[in-house]
């Protein structure tokens, strides 16, 4: 079918336009005018200032160590475990899966809180148990540090670098590898020589996508960086818009400037690289099965790496929140504790009005911001795959560019432009900025739903004599319904969690789960913050799951 | 260099089910030969190729390259891949996408630890060989499918391996480059005097390219011999009915006279190229569709000559398919696309005694 819509097309390019594009332009504006209240009168002040700051240089060096630690961290650990699963007989492989979509189920921010629950200086469980157990003076281990924070910043965008990576390994034609072998190369070598380097494209762009991610990382800076001074952009971005009673968001628009641009080049180098990766192709194999490497006597020690990982990652975050919910103040776990443990916590937080409109607002949020967000991005994932014009390829780079945008930097731009009409500090401002912070994760599904819709499909319905309206309803939208569902529920986790918009934008009466857990977190009402946190994994993993179950239903009826 | 397999098994399980991939395989493959394992596909020829070369671990026998044990059971002996000095050409070609064709080519060298002029060299050599010089600096994946595969054979060769293995080198080609490519194959091993094996499922490759085929089926070797043994004198059904298509007929031994051997078949008399068969012994009369030569009706001297009904009459470009109809069989025949006949039109052939074989059941 050759339609180009342009009418539709224009008028999507304007809407998502305004949504990625306002942000930027604001805060572009912004960084040169002389304040929130003196928006437009023009002036190079804000610049001198924000990048004269004797300060800056030390967290442009905390940010970097912070950023290129974490990814390596990250994007190695990624490698390991993906050629574990894909290419060795190591046990229970379905624990790799699990360790895949962790995050989705737990948030940054709850994971960064259990960590500091674990490990900080003063009163961290693991710490106080090893002081007892070796008889130490000071904690051996304290997570307010840059490596406390590469290492949980690591362990978070860990699956996502799995997910890019596990795939590639997975599709990898095995006797590239045999025939080094043959020709005298031994499995290390082999290695190093053809299996890396055949998988750089992938390798590289987990890599990027992790220097993405952390870059724009607020959640991990916030609750392990702050408490030991170590700042990197994003917290120094938010204390100029938040310390004391001079909140500067000229000067915060100013440096915000650096971290989107570095962000936007990342994202580019990040595109290139996954169309990069479909020239590695070769003619693929048909016929046998990839050969398993046998682990022999490392297999058992591998496991345990493993097990300890999905321990780490898993069971210790969960347990310490749910332990810590239902205890008075930090203890060592003990008979004592156990006897003092009560719902105290939980009665507390759920007759504390500020948390429960918490709740509230993030649940209408979730609801009516995935919705919209469905709606929109079923529209532009319709455009973006089905419609072949300049505009459309115009409107999917659009759509992909909020993708790069680090939240607090995009939630500044927006401060810039709500402040200037009256939807300042409502929910509508917050669904605003969520929708533009988040359409790439509605379109992606959607996108790959609507390339499943072959056109063949469309025109055969069409040539059996059904009216337009009547293939939509009996074979497009049947088919698109796994899109639109996986869509929803994966925006609404997100919008459940939020927190790096929400910490700028969010206003009394307009308070989120996220920012009501940061603010128990600042002050120090662990118990509190561990129950409404439980609240919020119960959420995320019941719509993670519901997802999944949803997903295998459709697949099922389909198949049948 | 001579290679010797003995009592080789190695089994599968997929589904439940054990598959018997290789079944007590005994084989001698002569030094300098070009040496065919042809079978149709999951006989187990692949599988033996792997054993062979050490990128699949049988479960018993022994296997030894010139005299040197690289795998046993019983010995205890198991050389890895790397250490076996062999060359192979694979399927997919395994040209690594991120090398140039140079790098590509001079990898075995390189980690032999030649030196760097020697490398150029026998790298230079080997591109001249199968006739690809000038694209030293190419990536290997802009290469098309036949380039390519001139790439992989250079690599297999350069580091003049004892033995070069093919698996199904030629499968990935379309129809036209497969039939050159197969005779450029044949000149350059023909030059080589090197041992090769050669796996395919195709048994035109099998009979232009081999000095020995051998042929396979579910994890036996079924039978062995020069591709002419195979076509015209096989020994077994199966095999006879592989490499060829080929008209089968029951029949009963009724006597050996003047160097032919006689059967009763449900067409007549027949007489057939000698074997020794006991009269009264039952025996499969094979003849393949080419040799059905038709005469002119009046004809009816000489050897064999028999009478039938076209049943149906097929033109597929150089010759017609007849389907002939003589007495309780239907044979079918390759006709000359300048013989005049129709369909339901009776026709009288010969069958020259030299090209009817008899088969065991």
């Amino acid at each position: 079918m050759n339609q180009t819509r342009p009418a539709l097309t224009w008028s999507l390019i304007a809407i998502v336009g305004f949504l990625t594009l306002c942000p930027v332009l604001m805060l572009l504006l912004g960084s040169f005018s002389q304040g929130l209240t003196a928006f437009g009168s023009f002036t190079l002040s804000k610049y001198v200032s924000a990048y004269t700051d004797p300060f800056l240089m030390e967290v442009t060096f905390n940010t970097v160590v912070f950023v290129l630690g974490s990814s390596i961290f990250s994007t190695v650990l990624a490698v390991f475990l993906a050629y574990l699963n894909t290419r060795t007989n190591i046990p229970f492989k379905p624990a790799f899966t699990v360790l895949s979509i962790v995050p989705m189920m737990i948030p940054h921010l709850l994971f960064s809180v259990s960590w500091a629950l674990l490990l900080n200086p003063s009163n961290g469980l693991i710490n106080l148990v090893l002081k007892d157990f070796l008889g130490l003076e000071t904690a051996p281990f304290n997570i307010y540090s840059l490596w406390g924070m590469i290492l949980v910043e690591g362990l978070l965008n860990m699956p996502i670098a799995y997910l890019i990576i596990a795939p590639a390994m997975a599709s990898f034609d095995v006797s590239l590898e045999e025939s080094s072998r043959v020709f005298g190369a031994g499995v290390w070598r082999t290695l190093m020589r053809v299996t890396l380097p055949v998988l750089r494209p992938a390798i590289l762009a987990a890599f990027v996508l992790g220097i993405v991610r952390s870059l724009a990382s607020y959640a991990v800076p916030r609750v392990l960086g702050m408490p030991g001074r170590v700042d990197v952009l994003a917290t120094y971005l938010y204390e100029m818009i938040s310390t004391g009673f001079a909140p500067d968001y000229g000067k915060a628009a100013a440096l915000g400037m650096s971290v989107l641009s570095a962000s936007i080049a990342l994202i580019v180098v990040y595109r290139a690289l996954t169309s990069e990766s479909g020239k590695f192709v070769t003619i693929s194999s048909r016929g046998f099965k990839p050969t398993v490497i046998e682990l022999k006597r490392a297999r058992t020690p591998l496991f345990i790496i493993v097990a300890l990982l999905c321990l780490l990652m898993i069971v210790l975050p969960v347990a310490v929140l749910l332990y810590t919910s239902f205890t008075p103040y930090s203890m060592v776990p003990s008979a004592r504790a156990f006897s003092m443990m009560s719902w105290k916590n939980w009665v507390e937080v759920l007759n504390d009005p500020v948390s429960v409109l918490a709740l509230k607002n993030s649940l209408l949020l979730a609801v009516v911001g995935a919705t919209l967000g469905v709606l929109l991005s079923l529209f532009v994932a319709y455009v973006i795959v089905k419609i072949r014009t300049r505009a459309a390829a115009l409107l999917e780079s659009l759509s992909f560019l909020s993708f790069s945008f680090p939240g607090i930097v995009i939630g500044i731009g927006f401060m810039w432009f709500f402040v200037q009409t009256p939807l300042y500090s409502t929910l509508t401002a917050l669904l605003l900025a969520y929708i533009a912070a988040y359409l790439p994760y509605g379109i992606r599904p959607l996108a790959s739903a609507f390339v499943q819709v072959h056109s063949h499909l469309e025109e055969s319905s069409l040539v059996c004599g059904a009216s337009p309206m009547t293939t939509m309803r009996r074979v497009i939208v049947p088919l698109l319904i796994p899109g639109v569902v996986s869509a929803w529920i994966l925006m609404a986790t997100m919008f459940v969690r939020e927190l790096t918009v929400s910490v700028v934008l969010s206003r009394p009466g307009t308070e989120v789960l996220a920012v009501q857990i940061l603010s128990f977190a600042d002050d120090g009402l662990w118990g509190k913050l561990s129950a409404l946190g439980i609240i919020m994994i119960i959420i995320s993993t019941a719509l993670v799951l519901l997802a999944q179950y949803a997903g295998n239903r459709l697949k099922m009826q389909q198949s049948t | 260099m001579e290679i010797r397999i003995e009592g080789l098994c190695k089994h599968y399980v997929s589904e439940g089910k054990t598959v018997k991939a290789l079944d007590h395989v005994d084989l001698t493959i002569p030094a300098n030969e070009i040496f065919t394992l042809l079978g149709p596909s999951g006989c187990g020829k692949t599988t033996l190729l792997r054993c062979i070369v050490g990128l699949e671990t049988p479960d018993d026998g022994e296997i030894s390259i010139g005299g040197e044990i690289v795998w046993s059971r019983a010995k205890g002996i198991a050389v890895p891949t790397e250490k076996r000095g062999l060359g192979m050409v694979f399927q997919t070609y395994a040209i690594w996408p991120h090398m140039s064709v140079f790098d590509n080519i001079a990898y075995p060298l390189q980690i032999r630890g030649d030196r760097k002029e020697a490398i150029r060299e026998k790298v230079a050599r080997a591109l001249q060989f199968v006739q690809l010089e000038g694209v030293e600096q190419r990536s290997a994946t802009r290469l098309s499918g036949g380039q390519q595969q001139r790439v992989a054979l250079a690599r297999a060769l350069v580091a003049e391996p004892k033995v070069i293995l093919f698996d199904e080198p030629l499968s990935n080609l379309d129809a036209k480059l497969r039939e050159e490519t197969r005779k450029e194959l044949r000149r350059f091993m023909g030059e080589l005097n090197i041992t090769a094996i050669y796996v395919t499922h195709d048994r035109v490759e099998a009979l232009a390219l081999s000095d020995t085929i051998a042929v396979m089926r579910s994890g036996h070797i079924v039978e062995k011999g020069s591709p002419q043994q195979i076509y015209f004198d096989a020994e077994h059904r199966f095999v006879a009915d592989f490499i060829g298509r080929a008209n089968q007929v029951e029949a009963v031994v009724s006597e050996n006279l003047n160097g032919l051997t006689m059967v009763q078949t449900g067409m007549g008399l027949i007489q057939c190229r000698k074997r020794d068969l006991a009269v009264g012994s039952k025996a499969t009369l094979c003849i393949r569709p080419e040799f059905i030569r038709i005469t002119s009706r009046d004809h009816s001297e000489g050897q064999n000559v028999m009478q039938g009904t076209i049943e149906s009459l097929e033109f597929v470009g150089e010759v017609y398919e007849a389907d002939i109809v003589v007495g309780q069989e239907r044979l079918l025949a390759r006709i000359e696309p300048d013989v005049k006949l129709r369909q339901g039109e009776q026709v009288s052939f010969t069958l020259d005694p030299e090209y009817c074989m008899l088969l065991s059941v």
